[in-house]
C-alpha cells in the first residue's frame, strides 16, 4: 500500500533513520570503527587476528541486517582473491621446511605461513572495506561529505557515475543483443568476437557523450551552477552519543594495538 | 512589462556555416502563453535557447542585434540569476532526470537544494507541486524507472517547484504519446493560470491553438508572423510556411470552399463544436 | 559564499567536463564488462580514462582513472594499489591529446606503447613492491606458472605484464581514436581540447579579447 503524499512528506521532515542501530551509525564513526578493527587485526603477526576480525565483520553485517548479501560477497572474494594469494605464496615462497616437493618448486611450511598471513591480512582489509560499503550507502556517504564541506559537484560526479554505469551497461547490452540478432557472431574464436565488439561500442559511447550536453543544460536549469550555499532535503542523522562512544573505543583500540605492537605484547 | 524584446537579432552557432537566426524582430509580453511554431530547422529551438540565456552562456557563437529580457540586456544577466528567473523544460525526458536521487520527491527538491531553500520550506513546496501536477502516485518511485511521460512530468515538477516567473518550454511532447501530451498541456495551462509568462515551442498545433495567447511563426531563421493566436492561426498565410493549421481550421476552410462557410473560422475544438452545433440547429429549424 | 576548491578547479574546464567525467567512468566499466562478456583476453577498462584525457585534459582524465579505480577497489581492495597507473593514463592522454596524437591513426597506434609501458612495466613494479610479486587475477596465475617453471619472480612479472598490456592498449587507443572521429562538431566546440580536433589554434594562446560572453 502506497503512503499518502502527506505521509511521504512527513517522513522527509523527520531526521533520516534506517530502522537499525548499526545502519544509523554516522558514516564518519563507521569509518573510525572499521579502521580500528583492521588495524587491530593487522598489527599482530600471524593469521589468527585478521581471521577473527574478518569473522567479526560478518557478525556486524548480520547485526545490520545485511548479513546474507555481505556473506555472499565476502565468500566470493575469499575464493577469487584470498585463495589465489594463498596458493601462489604457499607454492612459490622459498622456505626451509619442505612439506611437499613438486619438481622445481616445493610447498614449504614457511610458504604456508606466509601465504596464510598475507592472504588473510588482505582479506581482512577487503572485509572491512566491503562492510563499510554494505552498511553505508553511497548517498549517505556523499551527504556526510557534503556536511563537512565537500562540494556538491563531487557528490554529483560519484553518484552520477554509478547511475551512468548502470544506464550505459543496459544500453550496451541491448545493442549487443541486437547485433547478435543481426547475425554478428559473439561466439567463435577471438577475432570473431573482437569484431562483434567494436561496432557496438563507438555508437553507444557517442550517444552517451552527446546526451551530456542536454544533461548539462537541464541541471543548469536546476541551479546546479549556483555558487551560493546548498541545502539538503535529506537530514542525515546528527552525531549521537553512540557515535562518540564508537570513535572513543576505536581510538582506544588502535592506541592499545599500536602500543602492544611496539612493546612486543604479541 | 515586456518579457522579451529582440531587435535585428542574428545568431550563428560556433560550429555552423549558416546562421540559425536571421534578423529577428520580436516582442513578447509578460503573463501570457506564447506559442512558437515552425519547421524543424526554422530556428524555434535557437530562439528558445536565446530567451532562456542558454545562448550565449552555453552555446557559443556569433550574436548580433539587441536582446532584452525583462527589461535588461541578455548579456547582463548572469547564469545564476537566469536559473532563478527563467525555468526551462525541453523535449528529452531522459536527460532531464538527474540520475542521482532515489525518489521522485528528492528529484524535485534538487533545484530547491541548489537555491539554498531551507528544508521545511523545501518540503512544503515539493508537496504543493506534487499535488498541483497530480503525480502523487509516483512520488516515491525511483526516477530512473519511470516511463518517458512520467519523467517529463517530473521534469516539469522540478522546474515548477523553483517557482520562476518565466518558463521556456521547448517541444515538451515530441517524445510522448497523445495522452501524455494532453497531460503536459494541462500542466502548462495550470502554469498560465498562476500568472507565469510562458514561451512554448511546439509542433502540436491543435493543442497549441487551444491554450496559447499569441503565436509566432518562424521560417528559415526569421519571424514571419507574430500576433494573437486567432489572427495568426486563422489567417490564410499560416499554411504557407510549412506549418499545418489545426484540424478544425482545415475543416472550416473546406466548408467555406464548398460554399457553406461557418460564421467564424474555428481554431479550437471547442469553437468548432459551437459553430457546427449552431449550424446544425439553424439547419434543423428550417 | 566561497565555492569549494573542486568547484573552482572544474570551472576552468568549461561547463561540459564535469558531466563527461561520469560518462568516462561508465565507459571504463562497460568496456570491461563487454570484454568479459565476449571472453576477450584483455581488460579494455581504460577507454574512458584515455578518451576523457584526450578530449578534456589530463586532470579530468586522471580523475576518471582515479574514481574508476576507487569504485573497483570497493569490491576488490588490492586494486587500489594500482590507482597511480590509472591516473598516469589520464595525464598522459591529456598530454598526447593536446599535441594532436589522436588526430592521426598511426600516432595513436604508437601511443599505445607508451600506455602499455605504464600499465605493464610500472604495473609489474607495483606488484613486486606491494605484493611481493604475487598479486591477484589472471596475470598472477601466469606469473605463478612462469615462476614454477624456474623463472625468477621479478622477471616473470615483467614478462607476463608487458605483452598483456600491449595487447590491451592497442585496441583501447584505436577505439578512442574512432570515438573522437565521431564526435559531432557542436560537441567538440564545448570540450576543453576540442580545438585540437577541429584543427583550430589553441584559444588560450591568443591574447585577443573574447568575442562571446564569459560565464
Amino acid at each position: 500500500m502506497t503512503s499518502t503524499l502527506a505521509a511521504v512528506a512527513a517522513r522527509y521532515r523527520r531526521p533520516m533513520t534506517l530502522g537499525n542501530a548499526v545502519l544509523d551509525i554516522h558514516p564518519t564513526a563507521m569509518v573510525a570503527g572499521i579502521t580500528a578493527l583492521i588495524v587491530v587485526g593487522l598489527v599482530s603477526a600471524g593469521w589468527v587476528a585478521p581471521l577473527v576480525v574478518s569473522v567479526l565483520f560478518v557478525v556486524i553485517a548480520f547485526l545490520a541486517g545485511r548479513g546474507r548479501s555481505y556473506l555472499g560477497t565476502i565468500l566470493k572474494l575469499w575464493l577469487a582473491v584470498g585463495l589465489i594469494l594463498f596458493v601462489l605464496r604457499a607454492l612459490l615462497v622459498k622456505g626451509q621446511t619442505v612439506l611437499v616437493p613438486l619438481g622445481p618448486i616445493a610447498i614449504t611450511r614457511e610458504g604456508i605461513q606466509d601465504g596464510l598471513r598475507f592472504s588473510i591480512a588482505v582479506m581482512a582489509i577487503c572485509g572491512g572495506v566491503t562492510l563499510f560499503f554494505a552498511i553505508v550507502s553511497m548517498r549517505r556517504l556523499m551527504l556526510a561529505l557534503e556536511r563537512i564541506g565537500v562540494s556538491p559537484r563531487v557528490s554529483y560526479v560519484i553518484l552520477a557515475s554509478f547511475q551512468a554505469i548502470t544506464d550505459l551497461g543496459a544500453t550496451a547490452r541491448v545493442v549487443l543483443d541486437a547485433q547478435k540478432a543481426r547475425g554478428i557472431e559473439a561466439e567463435g574464436n577471438v577475432f570473431v568476437r573482437a569484431r562483434a565488439f567494436f561496432p557496438v561500442l563507438a555508437p553507444v559511447f557517442l550517444t552517451a557523450m552527446s546526451a551530456t550536453e542536454e544533461r548539462a543544460i537541464a541541471l543548469d536549469a536546476r541551479a546546479f551552477n549556483n555558487p551560493g550555499r546548498h541545502t539538503s532535503l535529506l537530514d542525515l542523522k546528527t552525531w549521537t552519543g553512540v557515535d562518540t562512544a564508537l570513535v572513543a573505543v576505536a581510538a582506544a583500540m588502535v592506541a592499545a594495538a599500536v602500543a602492544g605492537g611496539v612493546l612486543g605484547w604479541f | 512589462m515586456v518579457l522579451a524584446a529582440l531587435k535585428g537579432v542574428g545568431f550563428t552557432y560556433a560550429y555552423a556555416e549558416h546562421p540559425a537566426l536571421v534578423d529577428v524582430d520580436l516582442q513578447l509580453e509578460e503573463g501570457l502563453l506564447h506559442g512558437i511554431v515552425g519547421l524543424n530547422s526554422s530556428g524555434k529551438t535557437t530562439l528558445c535557447s536565446l530567451i532562456r540565456g542558454v545562448i550565449p552562456h552555453f552555446h557559443q557563437g556569433d550574436l548580433t542585434g539587441e536582446v532584452t529580457i525583462l527589461g535588461r540586456p541578455l548579456l547582463e544577466w548572469d547564469a545564476a540569476e537566469l536559473s532563478r528567473t527563467i525555468g526551462c523544460v525541453f523535449d528529452n525526458p531522459f536527460t532531464q532526470i538527474s540520475g542521482i536521487r532515489d525518489s521522485v520527491f528528492e528529484e524535485i527538491a534538487i533545484g530547491l537544494e541548489n537555491l539554498g531553500v531551507p528544508r521545511t520550506d523545501m518540503i512544503d513546496r515539493v508537496e504543493r507541486v506534487v499535488e498541483q501536477l497530480g503525480i502523487e502516485a509516483i512520488v516515491e518511485k525511483n526516477p530512473n524507472e519511470l516511463s518517458g511521460g512520467q519523467r517529463q512530468k517530473v521534469a516539469f515538477a522540478s522546474i515548477v517547484a523553483m517557482d520562476a516567473p518565466v518558463v521556456v518550454i521547448d517541444e515538451p511532447t515530441s517524445q510522448l504519446d497523445p495522452e501524455a501530451s494532453e497531460a503536459v498541456f494541462e500542466i502548462i495551462d495550470g502554469l498560465k493560470a498562476q500568472g507565469k509568462s510562458i514561451v512554448l515551442a511546439e509542433h502540436k498545433i491543435d493543442l497549441l491553438a487551444q491554450y496559447a495567447d499569441t503565436v509566432t511563426v518562424m521560417h528559415a531563421g526569421t519571424v514571419v508572423m507574430s500576433g494573437p493566436t486567432r489572427d495568426v492561426v486563422g489567417s490564410d498565410e499560416f499554411g504557407s510556411y510549412g506549418v499545418v493549421a489545426p484540424e478544425v481550421t482545415e475543416l472550416g476552410r473546406r466548408l467555406a470552399a464548398a460554399g457553406r462557410p461557418l460564421d467564424r473560422l474555428p481554431i479550437t475544438r471547442g469553437e468548432a463544436f459551437d459553430e457546427i452545433s449552431a449550424r446544425m440547429r439553424s439547419t434543423h429549424a428550417h | 559564499m566561497a565555492s569549494s576548491r573542486f568547484a573552482t578547479f572544474m570551472r576552468g574546464y568549461g561547463r561540459l567536463t564535469i558531466f563527461m567525467i561520469p560518462i568516462g567512468i561508465a565507459i571504463n566499466f562497460v568496456g570491461g564488462q563487454i570484454a568479459l562478456l565476449l571472453k576477450l583476453p584483455i581488460y579494455l577498462d581504460s577507454i574512458g580514462t584515455i578518451l576523457v584525457g584526450a578530449t578534456c585534459g589530463g586532470l579530468p582524465g586522471a580523475l576518471v582513472g582515479l574514481v574508476s579505480n576507487a569504485i573497483n577497489s570497493i569490491t576488490s581492495p588490492p586494486t587500489f594499489a594500482f590507482a597511480v597507473l590509472n591516473v598516469a593514463f589520464g595525464l598522459l592522454a591529456g598530454y598526447f591529446g593536446r599535441i594532436g596524437v589522436f588526430r592521426v591513426w598511426w600516432k595513436t597506434l604508437l601511443s599505445s606503447l607508451a600506455f602499455a609501458f605504464i600499465g605493464g612495466f610500472c604495473g609489474a613494479l607495483i606488484t613486486i613492491w606491494v605484493f611481493g610479486g604475487l598479486a591477484v587475477g589472471g596475470g598472477a596465475i601466469v606469473v605463478g606458472a612462469l615462476t614454477a617453471m624456474g623463472m625468477d619472480l621479478n622477471t616473470a612479472n615483467f614478462v607476463a605484464q608487458m605483452p598483456m598490456d600491449v595487447l590491451d592498449k592497442v585496441p583501447t587507443v584505436l577505439i578512442v581514436y574512432a570515438i573522437i572521429k565521431g564526435i559531432p562538431r557542436r560537441l567538440l566546440v564545448k570540450l576543453p581540447l576540442g580545438w585540437v580536433y577541429l584543427g583550430q589554434p589553441n584559444p588560450r594562446a591568443k591574447k585577443s579579447v573574447a568575442a562571446t560572453a564569459a560565464s
